[in-house]
């Protein structure tokens, strides 16, 4: 069942002269279930489809419809309403706030939305998979960029969202870590009927993927 | 609250800079009030304790009771009833045996009127003959006790200290109460004149010669040598200080609102509400005023215990109350103007491309 639809979508920046199209005419769809995974090099325009696909960027033509919501007809509250509810952001700069422990990182969470998280046995289980369950009482700081990158991951999935857009999730991770990441994301879109968009240039996510395109120059295609 | 009482915990030194910085302003804002309201009272304090309406002076004494006489035959033409009282003025230096000398106001008064019944005495008694005199407490500090014996001025004449009253003192000096008697000699006046002034605490009393001029209360407190001009510096002081004071805690929560803006941002990006974030930073700024307010209202409690009894400081609910506000407006105010940046924090800043 499809959750998350991008249609027609086109983004451009700055005007006349200075006009850039980062993405033309984009179509894209994520069912629950599965992991799509969106690969390009740098400066291809993953994020910017990942930031308008969770409703943060509002392209300049088409729309995004997320579970039946078109996103052009909502308002601001109700976008943030819908990325803290359904939506599950990992990004590159991570999305820890420093000065809060690993264990307060989901306390945030639990403070701006207090139903619908993960169970703290569910959270404990999550945390063991990861590899960071002993790092609870450490702050962003005094982790390595890898145990970061995880922490973020598990941040992101305590909000237990039904759609989780990853923005180069394992760039940071080496080969073992990126297996455990891809095999977590593809569990979480099979047991637990999520919908998993990925936007990376690495390939060994690969092997996770239910479908795959590719994005070049601000079009997309089926890989 | 949580995000703004975690930060704080994190970063102790920032945070901790920050309340040092709110405790001195705090601080000098609670000393300098303490001692404008402390200096104002000691011009008032005897004005006060009479709870009275009016004064009546000499047309020609340009309002002040210090340069003004009251002819017996004006006198006359003015009916007291038993709201007036008539009093006399006189700067003076006492001096007793193996003690400092003290500038003074002597204040001559009759017993039969309101003024006398009004006063308090805090040990002995009032002054019953015109060689008794009743004096402020301030006299116990310099050393002056129960029946010293005190010459006033030049003069040879010994008055007898036979009572204490408390908080009496004119144009900063401590008062001495003795009689009209008493201030005629001390004035070099004759029987001829009657008094510096009458004292009515009728809000309607009216004289009908024009020898005569009649002030409100507050006219005649603000007509005191030096009084206006002195509490117009320390408001000016007080209020330049408490603009600066919003000035730099403004600057100081905006920088470090500025340095949060990343994180804000990836906050955005996960859908937390614009709300969140500004009661996060407003609460965060009252928690950072209102922790530097206690210091500095500790620190100036221990000031207040150490001073030496002579400096004129003091206190009252409302001005404390004043105080404080007025530095918690200007920190809220200081956590409000970054509002408009946190609302418009782009949370796309934060993602790569």
């Amino acid at each position: 069942m499809s959750v998350l639809e991008v249609k027609h979508v086109t983004k451009t920046f700055g005007h006349n002269t200075n006009e850039v199209t980062v993405l033309t005419d984009v179509n894209f769809t994520a069912a629950a279930g599965e992991v799509s995974l969106v690969i390009g090099p740098s400066g291809s325009g993953k994020s910017t489809f990942l930031t308008i696909a969770g409703g943060i960027q509002t392209p300049t033509a088409g729309d995004v419809v997320v579970q039946g919501n078109g996103l052009s007809q909502l308002s601001g509250k109700a976008r943030d309403a819908l990325r803290l509810n359904r939506i599950g952001f990992i990004l590159q700069a991570y999305n820890l706030v420093p000065y809060l422990t690993v264990k307060d990182q989901f306390a945030l969470v639990d403070r701006v939305k207090p139903k619908g998280n993960l169970s703290a046995a569910d959270l404990r289980h999550l945390l063991e998979k990861l590899g960071i369950s002993q790092l609870t009482n450490q702050y962003p700081a005094e982790l390595s960029g890898g145990q970061t990158q995880r922490v973020a991951i598990a941040r992101a999935l305590y909000q237990n969202p039904d759609i989780i857009l990853a923005d180069e999730p394992t760039a940071a991770l080496d080969s073992e870590r990126v297996k455990v990441v891809g095999q977590l994301l593809h569990d979480l879109a099979k047991e637990h009927n999520k919908a998993i968009v990925v936007v990376t240039h690495d390939l060994r996510l690969k092997e996770f993927a239910d479908k795959t395109y590719a994005i070049m120059d601000g079009k997309m295609t089926v890989a | 609250m949580f995000l703004a009482l975690k930060e704080i915990r994190h970063e102790k030194l920032r945070y901790g800079l920050i309340i040092g910085m709110i405790v001195l302003v705090s601080y000098l804002v609670f000393v300098l009030s303490g001692l404008a309201y402390g200096l104002a009272q000691q011009n008032t304090q005897a004005i006060s304790s009479w709870n009275a309406s009016k004064v009546v002076l000499n047309s020609d004494a340009n309002d002040s009771l210090s340069q003004s006489l009251i002819t017996k035959q004006t006198a006359d033409k003015v009916k007291l009833t038993t709201h007036e009282a008539y009093i006399g003025q006189a700067g003076v230096v006492a001096k007793a045996k193996g003690q400092a000398k003290l500038s003074a106001q002597f204040l001559g008064i009759n017993q039969s009127q309101f003024i006398y019944k009004r006063v308090k005495v805090t040990s002995g008694h009032k002054p019953v003959t015109s060689h008794q005199i009743m004096v402020d407490d301030s006299f116990k500090d310099n050393g002056y006790r129960l029946g010293d014996k005190v010459t006033l001025n030049s003069t040879d004449t010994q008055y007898k200290i036979v009572g204490f009253t408390h908080n009496a003192k004119l144009s900063v000096a401590p008062v001495i109460y003795g009689t009209l008697g008493t201030w005629r000699t001390l004035s070099h006046v004759t029987t001829a004149f009657q008094a510096s002034g009458i004292i009515t605490n009728r809000d309607n009393f009216k004289t009908k010669t024009s020898d005569l001029s009649t002030l409100t209360m507050s006219k005649f407190i603000n007509k005191l040598p030096g009084y206006s001009a002195q509490n117009t510096t320390f408001t000016f002081m007080i209020g330049f200080l408490m603009i600066i004071a919003m000035v730099v805690i403004a600057v100081f929560l905006y920088i470090l609102t500025m340095q949060k803006l990343p994180n804000y941002a990836v906050l955005r990006a996960q859908g937390i509400p614009a709300k969140v974030l500004v009661t996060t930073t407003v609460s965060q700024a009252l928690i950072l005023v209102v922790g530097g307010l206690a210091i500095g209202a500790a620190l100036t409690l221990a000031t207040v215990l150490a001073l030496p009894a002579g400096v004129p400081m003091s206190f009252n609910v409302p001005l404390l109350a004043g105080v404080t506000g007025g530095i918690l407006l200007t920190g809220v105010i200081g956590a409000l103007i970054p509002v408009k940046v946190i609302l418009n924090v782009d949370p796309v800043s934060v993602m790569g491309g």
